[in-house]
């Protein structure tokens, strides 16, 4: 059995909406391995994001503990979280989140400058990233020069360029047609093969059932944890 | 340490990134501060230039000559009475005062007017009637002919000695020593041209008649004879302040004025004139320093506005950089050093700008003197914009820092 990379203890997060508490997450118990490949499904209002937000360490739990790695996550402050963000966590969004001004492989530099490192590696880790995710040659480009599922990929290569311990996708395929849909998926497959720990947040079946593990939240609590062995049918 | 040493060198490269990104803009935010820095370094260069060109004119004059010359107060001149120097005081003071170098009296011609004529032309000039030591008083020298001798002055002859521009201003022959011209239907015989002394403030400083002082006084008739100024330079090694004493106590005691009068007259010196000159454009330096001060100001503000503006419009762009891993301490860095690159750049645009459009003026306007910018206004306007830049850019800054990334990552 591979270590845990993740492990949640009785989380609970809660937001007062209105004077009103709104719990999104209720005494969540979650337990990842490395190399796990985890897909969170669930309708919306589920807590599926705010389960997402806790994991990429960009929200703090109400209680409970959240160990990343070694780190006991609810204690840090915001100084910590952003550097333990940039170590430990690779996004990927719905929306692909670029910055539209700078240039692909600045883009993909970007979580690197946060890091004390000469430019030069900055750049050499970068392009090698690129070259993982097949888009070496459109370094000089700007997001807006690229498609939809090039553009994805390009968020892909700045998520693994920092070889953080988890990859985190909120709905990666979402605003893609479905032939590259299919790319980008396989694409995922391919970097769990490689050995990457990968988290999507999803609604769309065939992703989740390209997923070992899938996580069904509903009303804030893990409703069902399946192992997904070749494919099986969900309800999702 | 290194941590912050490294945030800055990388936020200062993401402000510059920013900065270049939006020129325009940026241009336009910074513009505040350009005109503000511009104004105060066009003000000063000038005043200082000014200052500077007029302090070394009054230096030329002689800074060691002394007018001596008749004061009423206000409310006493308010009642029509003037206090008057008489030729007699001069006399007293030329036979007791020794530790002069050489004393001159002098009068303005007010019976004649102002008018010059020679043939069909005429002009306005100042006519001033004086004698031979007025050479070597005021360092007046001939350029054509000779100055007024003593035997012009004892016999009352009709001759004048001229500024150089009336040769221009009466259409005279380049040689006048030996016309003839009419001061008021007495005519006057030309022994000499001066040599030509330019311009101080804008004023055409060749514009006189010098005549003998008898001559001046007998046509000026009882009427308005009596009041005089008298000009001396104290002699080498004196002590000024000791010479002006003791003319003081001389004239108090001819003028038999009780010992808390006050002084019928005063002295007047180049030095002091440069102390009033000075403390004048001091104040005008002060006061368009402040109100610059105020357009500064506003510039700050300008730029304080652009920048809030720029962190919400940055807002999704604040929360990718946050989701990536950019701290608090690193946002907050790299506003702050936009804000301030902004309003230094403001600052050293001004501040060329400033100088050129005090050149500029230098060069089209002829009286004019050359402007100065002086260190000190360099050094005060980097300073100032710099202050600016930090002060206020740290509510923008701190407000990019403080943004909620997954608040940030949703904003629209």
């Amino acid at each position: 059995m591979a270590r845990n990379v993740i492990r949640l203890h009785q989380v609970n997060k809660s937001y007062l909406m209105a004077d009103e508490m709104f719990y999104a997450l209720r005494n969540i118990d979650l337990c990842i391995a490395e190399n796990d490949y985890v897909a969170i499904i669930g309708p919306s209002g589920s807590g599926k994001s705010t389960l997402m937000n806790v994991l990429g360490c960009l929200d703090t739990p109400t209680s409970g503990q959240y160990q990343l790695g070694e780190h006991d996550v609810a204690t840090l402050n915001e100084t910590e979280l952003a550097e333990l963000r940039n170590e430990a966590v690779g996004f990927i969004f719905q929306s692909f989140n670029l910055l539209p001004r700078a240039t692909v492989l600045a883009n993909v530099m970007q979580p690197l400058v946060y890091r004390l490192m000469p430019n030069k590696t900055r750049q050499a880790m970068a392009l090698e990233a690129l070259q993982r995710v097949g888009l070496a040659d459109k370094t000089g480009h700007l997001p807006n020069q690229l498609s939809g599922g090039q553009r994805q990929r390009v968020a892909i290569a700045r998520a693994l360029v920092t070889r953080p311990r988890i990859l985190l996708g909120d709905e990666p395929t979402g605003n893609l047609d479905s032939k590259t849909t299919k790319d980008i998926m396989a694409l995922f497959d391919q970097l769990h093969q490689e050995g990457h720990t990968i988290i999507l947040v999803t609604h769309e079946q065939d992703i989740a059932e390209h997923c070992q593990r899938v996580i069904r939240l509903v009303d804030g609590q893990v409703a069902e944890d399946i192992r997904n062995n070749q494919g099986a049918q969900l309800h999702v | 340490m290194f941590k912050l040493l490294h945030a800055s060198f990388e936020g200062t490269k993401a402000a510059f990134a920013s900065i270049r990104a939006h020129a325009l803009r940026s241009a336009l935010t910074t513009l505040g501060i350009i005109i503000g820095v511009a104004a105060v370094i066009t003000v000063v260069a000038i005043m200082q230039g000014l200052s500077h060109s007029i302090t070394s004119q009054l230096d030329d004059l002689g800074s060691d000559m002394v007018t001596l010359r008749a004061y009423t107060p206000t409310n006493q001149q308010m009642l029509g009475q003037f206090n008057r120097l008489h030729h007699d005081d001069f006399l007293t003071l030329k036979s007791r005062v020794s530790q002069v170098e050489d004393m001159t009296a002098t009068m303005q011609a007010f019976s004649m007017g102002s008018q010059v004529h020679y043939g069909r032309n005429s002009a306005q000039t100042q006519i001033i009637g004086t004698d031979s030591s007025y050479q070597n008083v005021v360092r007046v020298y001939p350029e054509l002919g000779r100055f007024l001798s003593s035997s012009d002055d004892d016999r009352r002859r009709r001759v004048a000695f001229i500024g150089s521009s009336l040769i221009q201003k009466l259409d005279l022959p380049d040689n006048p020593v030996g016309e003839f011209i009419n001061l008021s239907g007495d005519w006057f015989r030309i022994i000499g041209v001066a040599e030509s002394r330019g311009s101080l403030f804008g004023f055409d400083q060749d514009n006189y008649i010098i005549a003998p002082f008898s001559t001046i006084r007998a046509l000026n008739g009882e009427r308005a004879a009596r009041n005089i100024d008298i000009l001396f330079r104290p002699a080498a090694g004196a002590n000024p302040e000791q010479v002006q004493q003791q003319m003081r106590s001389i004239l108090r005691q001819r003028h038999k004025l009780a010992p808390d009068d006050p002084d019928p007259f005063e002295f007047i010196s180049a030095e002091r004139m440069i102390d009033q000159f000075n403390s004048i454009t001091r104040s005008i330096t002060l006061v368009a320093g402040g109100v610059v001060s105020i357009s500064l100001l506003v510039g700050g503000i300008g730029v304080m506005n652009i920048m809030l503006v720029s962190v919400t419009e940055r807002t999704r762009e604040i929360g990718i950089v946050k989701a990536l891993g950019a701290t608090p301490q690193f946002i907050l860095l790299q506003f702050l050093v936009e804000a301030l690159v902004l309003s230094l750049f403001g600052g050293i645009i001004g501040l060329a700008l400033g100088a050129g459009i005090a050149s500029f003026i230098g060069l089209m306007l002829p009286a004019m003197p050359e402007a100065l910018v002086p260190l000190w206004a360099i050094l005060l306007s980097i300073g100032f914009t710099t202050m600016i830049g930090v002060v206020f850019g740290l509510a923008p800054a701190i407000k990019a820092s403080r943004l909620n990334p997954i608040d940030a990552l949703r904003y629209e």
